[in-house]
């Protein structure tokens, strides 16, 4: 750990940022079809109580990361096996959030480039970050969110003025209730909600633990609620065939967007709103592995790991699949029930219920 | 981490000791001698004036005033110095102690003392006292009579503001500390001084009011003013380079100012201001990046619209920054995101064109840097005769031979008046460097490298700190009420706490309640008239 | 320290960058396709022609070009077996890259439009990078798409652009056209309850003069390009056209209509009075009763009067109010002969069906496999209109009823 500290609203906007990033651009709960905006908002009230098993272990150990207190509840030996294991969930996630954003910018606006090179410069800037430490990926988060709210306000206010909106889209709604519940616990909680998973390393920076309960709460129920509101204007603009059919629905709308004869053509929102939503998250899923890292083999300066461990995501990024359709096949299937359900949901429980027996003998 | 840094400053290192041993530290009894050792440290100079006079009832007795000429006082020197010790001398003299005689009868100058070591009388000389040396004694009388030609109060050319003071500082230190003290007028205007520079003896002032500052910024200014051991300072720029927290950064972090209304403006919200002797520029510390973008003519207008000059000012600035880049990979790499129409007409443009964007680009801003490098060092009258050949010949010759194209002129012409509209010059030329930058980024990787480069930026900038002060405050870490006075600037009368970020010990600005209303019986309220009540309308 | 290699480290990593700016591309290496004609050929395979804007020729674009010597556009054409291939094929043709991202119109001949449909046309223009949503449709009627992308028009330099301008102002002031792009398109095509409907456009006069210089010589013009009717899609491919009145009646129902005309008799004098409608809303409603879906269309319209071709006193309430009713009496014909067309022809392209999906998604799912040949036919269509005169433009009475009463 270093001996940064971070405020409550820094907190805040890093969770909505870190959980905005790829999926306002990405269809989310589509397979909940005209519904995914309830879904969401399900998943997001869902995650509140995931939010809170992390807070619960957090307030146990309110000076350690995730990765130190496994040590201090499960033994040394398994401790450290386990805390080692959530450092390379992070690296893998940081991997595929990289991954996915260096295939979504090449495929829409640079495909000549490699891949190779799209990643590595963006994690140039994301080794330079993770390098400066938490506090200034923290005040970069603050500057970044306040662009990102702009752009949304710029965006919306264009939508609404060229007429695209066209409520009757979203109708009719709760066609097929089992399936939005189904989509909620496969898709939609593990990401990007369950994702706040990380944030049990970076909650120990906190300045004021009492703030954190409803810091949190704010914080996902804003993601929830925006993230439902993109659903709902992608929906409303384009109607549910169209989306289940474009890989980037937020660019759809956007490219539909013509506002008397020179506001179109827009594209450039969404690059931006693409690297940095990107940068962010590979950004945080980094510092966390690096910081994690850095306390298991008892490193002095963390910072100094800010490169070997953003070669590692970048290499990492590029070997995960050999095409994107596995990659999403991989995202889709096999890492949400063998790697997001136990990293992010059964091993927090437990740990839980290790600290609550321990610390009830205690007392 | 690195931030952390600068708390941990290497000690300053021992100084080296004088070689030449064999002088005496102090002044010995003979005048003779010490007249000559004077004579010989200074190598003969003509320019310093020695005078003996001599007391007719006790020959014995014989004084000298030294002085260099020039930066002394001429009057004082006549008149209350040489005149009336020549006066004394026709006198018979009851003390034995011919310096008591002096100080309490003679010389009527300000400030006179006694100093025995020659270190100091040498500096005190060369400032521009008067030392005044007794046979017999050993100690000499320093008469303070500095003065001598000086430039007047100006107004600055640098910052010129059309309403508020029109004071700009001047190259002399005592001048520029009065001209704050004139406007703050307060005991707790607190000044130290010290002198660094180990060939030039530069006076330096450090001012601040106490109560308001943090003593923490103090005490951290004093720190880093204490290890300096520089040769020569030349001005404040030398102490800037090395007090700075990153000085191999391309963003200032300390402001420097020709005005005072400046000055005080910035010690009101509790910041330090550091004067060098032989320039009127005033550093002032901490910095923040936002306080580049504002003029002190910023508060003296009305505030909305002050408001919207600032945000003209950060517009510009960002053009400054990434218009060229925004061009180049808007049209090699977006060109979707151009207007059909515009599309033609630019695609029409650069039809006969040989070079690639980028390189037509980089042409045009090296040209331009050119011209305004030469423009800015050549005497008014040769300038103009630039101005037309870079119009004439560059701007149209180039044009109509078609080797740029006309829209690339325009865009870097643009930028080259948003950069000179940038009201804080220092952070206009970092602007200059990094367009260079991202228009490369852009050429390698368009839009793409322009925002990765601006998230480079940001990280950057929000990692500096001066002064224990972040850069980015009060945006990151972001500090509400602080905004008040950013990019916009808020009304006068809601400025009621200084800037959290400087954590001042007396927040409190100002009194609640200072926006000013209507009297009551103009608004709109049902009041009782009585007969009798003037109800004017 | 850290420092010393971060410089070295960062231009490592940057050298490879160097070697190659990979997507970029000048301006000058493009050739901006403003218009893409296909049609088909006598043996199955495609024939695009690609109008390019040529720069250097549109006037006021630079000063001292050439501008108006030579036509601002370039046309080629190439075969293929899709339309991507057609455009492969192209670029050998062309010096520059065939650049798509600008293409304003895709002009799709009648015949390929009847026979192969546009759903695999479509597709290509879809997943590509450059083609635009946003790009407009139009069907070439009886005359060879690659025609009417050839022919020069006097006012806009770009004739593309002369079209979709032509689209989109008779759409806004006549009301019988209708601007689809390729997102519109393949909205409606993709839904059960509704399909898609495409502006025509036919070239009067002589086509071969048209596409040489001599087009631009006369203030005549040697051709014109006009729009005309509305095509009709069913699963892909042209059903049949809406012309005049029907296309008028079709749009108010869409609730496309902006500016149209409504020209209505009077006292046995034919379109004597012309109504100019400013604003116009139309409200459709889908219900089910007894298993059977009713639908209620409510148009309500706002305008001025503009023409009067017969004595009325329009400053007496109780006249305008009669000129209102026979107004909405109008509408409603318009409106329902429209509907009865499509009916005949079993297309449901006033959306009729999703408007059920959405408000009673239930009975749908058992209408959806037959609507568009059994319940849409027998579709039972209540049309109310409300029209009101706001205005009666610059003057009260026509002089035809000064007249009048100086005669009386």
């Amino acid at each position: 750990m270093e001996q940064a500290k971070i405020s409550t609203s820094q907190l805040f906007i890093l969770m909505i940022l870190f959980q905005l990033s790829n999926s306002l651009l990405i269809p989310l709960a589509m397979k909940a079809g005209r519904d995914s905006w309830l879904a969401i908002l399900i998943a997001a009230a869902v995650s509140i109580f995931l939010f809170f098993i992390y807070r619960a272990l957090y307030l146990y150990y309110p000076t350690l990361l995730l990765t130190d207190y496994t040590e201090k509840l499960i033994g040394k030996f398994l401790g450290r096996i386990l805390a080692f294991l959530y450092i390379l969930f992070f690296l893998y996630s940081a991997a595929r959030v990289l991954r996915e954003f260096g295939v979504m910018l090449l495929s829409f606006a640079f495909p000549e480039t490699p891949l190779f090179v799209a990643c590595a410069m963006m994690m140039l800037v994301v080794i330079y970050t993770v390098f400066k430490g938490i506090e200034v990926v923290a005040r970069t988060g603050e500057l970044l969110f306040v662009i990102m709210v702009m752009l949304a306000f710029f965006l919306f206010l264009l939508i609404a003025i060229s007429g695209l909106i066209d409520i009757s889209n979203l109708k009719p709604a709760f066609e097929d209730s089992p399936k939005i519940l189904d989509t909620v616990f496969t898709e939609t909680l593990y990401v990007p909600f369950g994702e706040i998973i990380v944030f049990t390393m970076i909650f120990p920076y906190l300045n004021q633990s009492k703030k954190l309960g409803k810091t949190g709460i704010a914080a996902i129920s804003i993601t929830g609620a925006s993230l439902a509101f993109t659903t709902i204007l992608n929906i409303s603009v384009l109607g549910v065939p169209l989306i289940e059919r474009s890989l980037f629905p937020l660019l759809t709308t956007i490219q539909s967007i013509q506002v008397g004869g020179f506001l179109q053509r827009l594209d450039v929102i969404f690059i931006l709103a693409l690297v940095i939503g990107g940068f962010f998250k590979v950004t945080v899923y980094t510092y966390c592995a690096v910081i994690g890292t850095a306390s298991l083999f008892d490193i002095k300066e963390p910072s100094k790991l800010a490169y070997p461990m953003g070669m590692t995501v970048l290499f990492l990024s590029l070997i995960i699949a050999s095409n994107y359709s596995e990659h999403i096949e991989e995202g889709l299937k096999i890492f949400p029930l063998y790697a997001q359900l136990p990293f992010q949901i059964i091993l927090p429980v437990f740990l839980l219920i290790i600290a609550f027996l321990k610390n009830r003998k205690k007392g | 981490m690195s931030y952390r840094k600068f708390i941990k400053r290497k000690k300053p290192k021992e100084q080296s000791e004088d070689l030449e041993k064999v002088e005496p530290k102090s002044i010995g009894t003979s005048i003779k001698e010490n007249l000559n050792i004077i004579k010989q440290k200074t190598g003969n100079s003509p320019d310093i004036i020695i005078r003996m006079l001599t007391f007719s009832h006790d020959p014995r007795v014989s004084t000298a005033i030294v002085h260099v000429d020039g930066l002394v006082d001429n009057p004082t020197i006549n008149e209350f110095l040489v005149q009336s010790m020549e006066d004394s001398v026709q006198e018979k003299l009851e003390e034995k102690d011919i310096f008591k005689v002096f100080s309490e009868k003679v010389i009527a100058v300000s400030s006179l003392e006694t100093r025995k070591d020659w270190d100091s009388l040498f500096q005190a000389l060369l400032s521009g006292d008067t030392i005044i040396l007794a046979d017999g004694k050993k100690e000499a009388l320093i008469a303070s009579t500095r003065g001598g030609e000086r430039r007047l109060v100006e107004q600055s050319d640098s910052e010129i503001t059309l309403r508020g003071s029109k004071e700009g500082f001047t190259e002399s230190i005592n001048t520029n500390t009065a001209l704050v003290r004139r406007i703050i007028k307060n005991p707790n205007l607190w000044v130290e001084t010290m002198n660094l520079g180990k060939q030039t003896n530069t006076d330096l002032s450090i001012m601040y009011i106490n109560g308001i500052v943090d003593t923490d910024i103090v005490k951290e200014v004093r720190q880093r003013l204490g290890r300096v051991d520089l040769d020569a300072i030349l001005d404040s720029g030398y102490i800037e380079q090395v007090i700075e927290d990153e000085s191999s950064g391309l963003f200032p972090t300390v402001t420097h100012t020709e005005r005072p209304d400046a000055v005080a403006g910035n010690l009101l919200e509790g910041r330090v201001a550091i004067f060098v002797s032989g320039t009127p520029h005033v550093l002032i510390v901490p910095a923040v990046m936002i306080q580049f973008f504002q003029t002190p003519e910023d508060y003296y207008v009305r505030f909305p619209i002050s408001t919207l000059i600032r945000m003209l000012r950060v517009f510009m600035f960002l053009i400054s920054l990434i218009g060229p880049a925004f061009y180049v990979a808007a049209t090699t790499f977006h060109q979707e995101m151009i207007p059909t129409d515009l599309l033609v007409i630019i695609a029409s443009q650069t039809e006969s064109v040989p070079f690639p964007a980028i390189v037509e680009a980089l042409i045009m801003e090296v040209t331009f840097e050119i011209l305004r490098e030469a423009g800015l060092r050549m005497p008014n009258k040769i300038s103009a005769t630039i101005s037309i050949v870079g119009a004439l010949v560059i701007g149209q010759g180039v044009i109509q031979a078609g080797i740029v194209s006309p829209a690339m002129v325009i865009v870097v012409a643009t930028t080259a008046i948003a950069s000179l509209a940038t009201p804080n010059y220092d952070i206009a030329i970092s602007a200059r460097l990094l367009r260079f930058a991202f228009m490369l980024s852009a050429a390698i990787a368009g839009f793409y490298g322009i925002i990765l480069g601006l998230i480079m930026l940001i990280v950057h900038l929000v990692s500096l700190r001066s002064f224990g002060v972040p850069y980015m405050s009060p945006f990151a870490p972001l500090v509400p009420k602080g905004l008040k006075d950013t990019i916009m600037r808020g009304p006068i009368w809601s400025f009621n706490e200084r800037p959290k970020s400087l954590h001042p010990q007396n927040p409190v600005r100002q009194g609640k309640h200072q926006k000013p209303l209507p009297p009551l019986k103009r608004r709109m309220v049902r009041t009782n008239t009585k007969e009798g009540d003037k109800n004017e309308s | 320290m850290n420092r010393k290699w971060i410089i070295p480290f960062f231009m490592a990593i940057y050298l490879p960058l160097l070697s190659g700016c990979w997507s970029s591309i000048e301006l000058r290496d493009l050739a901006i396709v403003s218009a893409y004609a296909l049609d088909k050929n006598e043996d199955g395979t495609y024939v695009g022609t690609f109008q390019l804007i040529n720069p250097m020729n549109v006037p006021g674009a630079l000063q001292g070009g050439q501008s108006g010597q030579k036509p601002s556009i370039a046309t080629y054409t190439a075969t293929g077996g899709n339309p991507l291939e057609v455009a492969d094929r192209a670029s050998t043709k062309v010096s520059r890259d065939l650049y798509f991202a600008h293409t304003s119109l895709l002009v799709i001949s009648e015949e390929l439009a009847k026979e192969e449909g546009l759903s695999s046309i479509l597709d290509a223009m879809e997943r590509g990078l450059e083609f635009r949503t946003t790009t407009n449709i139009v069907i070439s009627r009886d005359m060879k798409a690659g025609d009417f992308v050839q022919v020069l028009t006097a006012i806009d330099q770009v004739p593309a652009e002369k079209a979709i301008k032509s689209l989109e102002f008779t759409e806004k002031l006549y009301g019988e056209n209708i601007a689809t792009n390729l997102q519109k398109f393949i909205k409606a095509a993709v839904s059960t309850g509704k399909e898609p409907l495409v502006s025509g456009f036919t070239v009067e006069g002589d086509i071969k003069k048209a596409k040489t210089m001599e087009q631009l010589q006369s203030s005549e013009g040697e051709a014109t390009i006009e729009v005309n009717g509305i095509g009709v899609f069913k699963e892909g491919k042209l059903m049949n056209w809406i012309e005049g009145d029907r296309s008028e009646g079709t749009l108010w129902v869409l609730d496309q209509i902006q500016q149209a005309p409504v020209n209505i008799d009077w006292k046995d004098k034919k379109e004597a009075i012309s109504y100019k409608v400013v604003r116009q809303k139309t409200n459709v409603e889908a219900q089910t009763k007894d298993g059977k879906p009713v639908i209620s269309v409510h148009i309500r319209a706002e305008g001025d009067l503009r023409a009067i071709d017969v004595p009325v006193n329009v400053t007496d309430p109780h006249v305008l109010f009669r000129i209102e009713k026979a107004l909405q009496q109008k509408i409603k014909d318009e409106a329902e002969a429209a509907i009865h067309e499509a009916q005949k022809t079993k297309t449901d392209i006033f959306g009729f069906g999703e408007k059920l999906h959405q408000s009673d998604p239930h009975s749908w799912k058992k209408l959806e496999p037959a609507w568009q040949d059994v319940y849409f036919p027998a579709l039972d269509v209540d049309v109310t209109v409300e029209a009101f005169i706001r205005r009666t433009g610059m003057r009260n009475n026509p002089y035809l009823f000064d007249l009048n009463k100086k005669s009386d």
